[in-house]
């Protein structure tokens, strides 16, 4: 009885020490738990509220009030997404692979200057873009200069051109930061190659770097749409509540005047939607890479 | 081929100039309005530039006529939070990255898709719907509530760098440890914890910033009486752009600090988080 029990516990401290699974889960339980109860709670609560009435029964009267309000609004936010993903990912690609292909002192001095918006928070990029892109800001003041703009008939820019601009300036470096890492582990012998059949710089973008960095640009691709559709700062204090503005606005103005959290719960299940498929695209892939990979440098 | 040699030269320079103008022109504009006593359109620059708003956003000088309060009690606010988080963040967070680098477990999937879930949805709903739990709890407003928020943002990008630090560890190194008879907290303190400490020292650096810069979680959690220095920003926006652009540059500058010297160490794919 006593042998086998003693044998019992050098087996189960062998299990730990090789990869027990009790240890483990002790430590990962405070960070389940928060994330539990201050992320996962509050995700599955603004899908269930939003088909919820004020007197709690299931209704779908929350996305009625949203067609008949903010439809125009939802169509913005997409918009707006998409064009300045489009415009930051051609951006980014064409800079990525300048920095791959080319050498000498100015792509140095590119590449360490590209970077500079990647840390700045967005609170510093609507403050910075709202005092640019005013109708006497700094941008419409040098254009003045050079001649193209009437200062009696600035460009109004706070409005979805801004807020454009505004994503695009944020977003167009971080993507060539990921793009360049994919562009870095195609190897030269494949440019080479392509270089002495007689393919010109454009070919050697579209067909060699791109191709072969799928995977990279998509996570690019998804990471800045997502963050695009969910930000609430940049328009909220670039645009406010213009019309049309973006549902990220809708949404706080609908919880800060209205105490509507069954409308706001619905736009924010739209913008869930919106970004569903990039989502999901995105945890598969990551999921099953590990995020935890390094990245070769 | 020397003509061609040329253009393609130029049209480098016109490429930096273009980039140069593209992203340093918004920041030209901050750094004129926080200076600028007096500029009134149509005047290319300020008519009338001093140090006054500096002075005073930083405690140095009090002056009623430019309107405009210190920033350092919210500055304060902002340091304190931060540093609690970081704490806080770090010693929940490195336990769950050595756990996910080092131990096959069971429902790993679905424990890194929890960690995943924030990056790969919009959190603003979260934060909305926080705020209707916060206040239930008494937490909306306080400055607890936004510790909780800003933990909740901050966890997610530390488990991803420290569980990355302890992945970049040779476990031949650990077993080696092992086979000579150290157990495993001296092999973990020994040899795994340095070998990983430029990564979890990323990983601290990281949170601090994060939780320095955050805006949507303190906006709906912590406004109107919790006042960051993000929210303060917000608050002036409006109507003294001179105070709003000082406060925008003071928050540039850890921001700037922090990316020539963590950068490196990080996976491009965690940046993308920061003040949002």
């Amino acid at each position: 009885m006593r042998s086998g029990s003693s044998v019992a516990n050098a087996k189960s401290m062998e299990r730990k020490g090789r990869g027990g699974w009790l240890l483990p889960f002790l430590l990962l339980l405070p960070a389940i738990g928060l994330m539990l109860a201050l992320y996962a709670y509050p995700f599955a609560s603004s899908i269930y509220r939003s088909f919820l009435s004020s007197e709690g029964t299931l209704t779908l009267a929350n996305y009625a009030k949203v067609r008949e309000l903010y439809l125009r609004d939802v169509l913005f936010s997409l918009e707006v997404s998409l064009l300045s993903t489009a415009i930051a990912a051609v951006l980014s690609i064409a800079l990525a692979a300048y920095l791959r292909l080319a050498s000498g002192s100015i792509v140095r001095l590119v590449g360490a200057i590209y970077r500079f918006p990647i840390f700045i928070p967005f609170v510093v990029v609507a403050q910075m873009m709202g005092t640019f892109l005013a109708p006497h800001g700094l941008l419409n003041i040098f254009l003045a200069q050079i001649g193209l703009v009437n200062l009696e008939a600035p460009l109004q820019l706070l409005n979805w051109k801004g807020l454009t601009f505004g994503f695009v300036w944020k977003q167009a470096p971080f993507m060539t930061l990921i793009v360049l890492s994919g562009f870095g582990m195609v190897d030269d012998t494949y440019i080479e190659a392509a270089r002495s059949v007689g393919a010109r710089l454009p070919q050697v973008i579209v067909r060699i770097l791109v191709p072969m960095s799928r995977a990279t640009i998509a996570v690019a691709l998804i990471l800045a749409f997502t963050s695009t559709v969910g930000t609430f700062t940049l328009p909220y204090m670039l645009i406010g509540g213009k019309i049309p503005t973006t549902l990220t606005v809708d949404i706080a103005h609908r919880v800060t005047y209205f105490g509507d959290y069954g409308v706001a719960n619905a736009l924010g299940t739209l913008a869930y939607l919106m970004v569903i498929f990039t989502a999901v695209y995105y945890l598969r892939y990551t999921v099953r890479r590990g995020i935890y990979e390094y990245q070769e440098r | 081929m020397g003509g061609r040699r040329l253009l393609a030269k130029m049209a480098e320079a016109v490429v930096l100039v273009l980039l140069c103008f593209f992203i340093f022109g918004p920041i030209t504009g901050l750094v004129l309005w926080s200076v600028a006593l007096r500029w009134y359109w149509p005047h290319t620059l300020p008519q009338e530039v001093g140090m006054d708003y500096w002075l005073q956003a930083l405690g140095l000088r009090k002056s009623l006529a430019i309107g405009a309060v210190s920033i350092t009690d919210s500055f304060n606010t902002s340091l304190v939070i931060a540093l609690i988080v970081v704490v806080a963040v770090m010693i929940i967070a490195t336990p769950v990255g050595y756990v996910l680098a080092k131990y096959s477990i069971p429902f790993k999937s679905a424990i890194l898709l929890l960690f995943l879930m924030p990056q790969a949805f919009p959190q603003q709903p979260v934060f909305v719907n926080l705020l209707l739990i916060f206040s239930k709890a008494g937490l909306a407003g306080t400055v607890t509530g936004v510790l909780l928020v800003h933990l909740m943002v901050c966890l997610v990008f530390a488990v991803w760098i420290t569980s990355a630090a302890f992945k970049s560890v040779p476990p031949e190194l650990e077993e080696a440890s092992r086979s000579i008879g150290a157990s495993g907290l001296r092999t973990f303190v020994r040899i795994t914890l340095p070998l990983a400490a430029p990564g979890l020292l990323a990983s601290a650096v990281f949170v601090f910033l994060t939780s320095l810069d955050e805006f949507t979680g303190t906006f709906f959690i912590g406004l109107p009486f919790v006042t960051t220095l993000p929210m303060m920003l917000y608050s002036f926006s409006g109507y003294n752009l001179q105070f709003a652009s000082v406060i925008a540059l003071v928050l540039l500058v850890p921001s700037i600090l922090f990316m020539v010297i963590i950068e490196r160490f990080l996976k491009a794919e965690y940046i993308g988080g920061i003040g949002v």
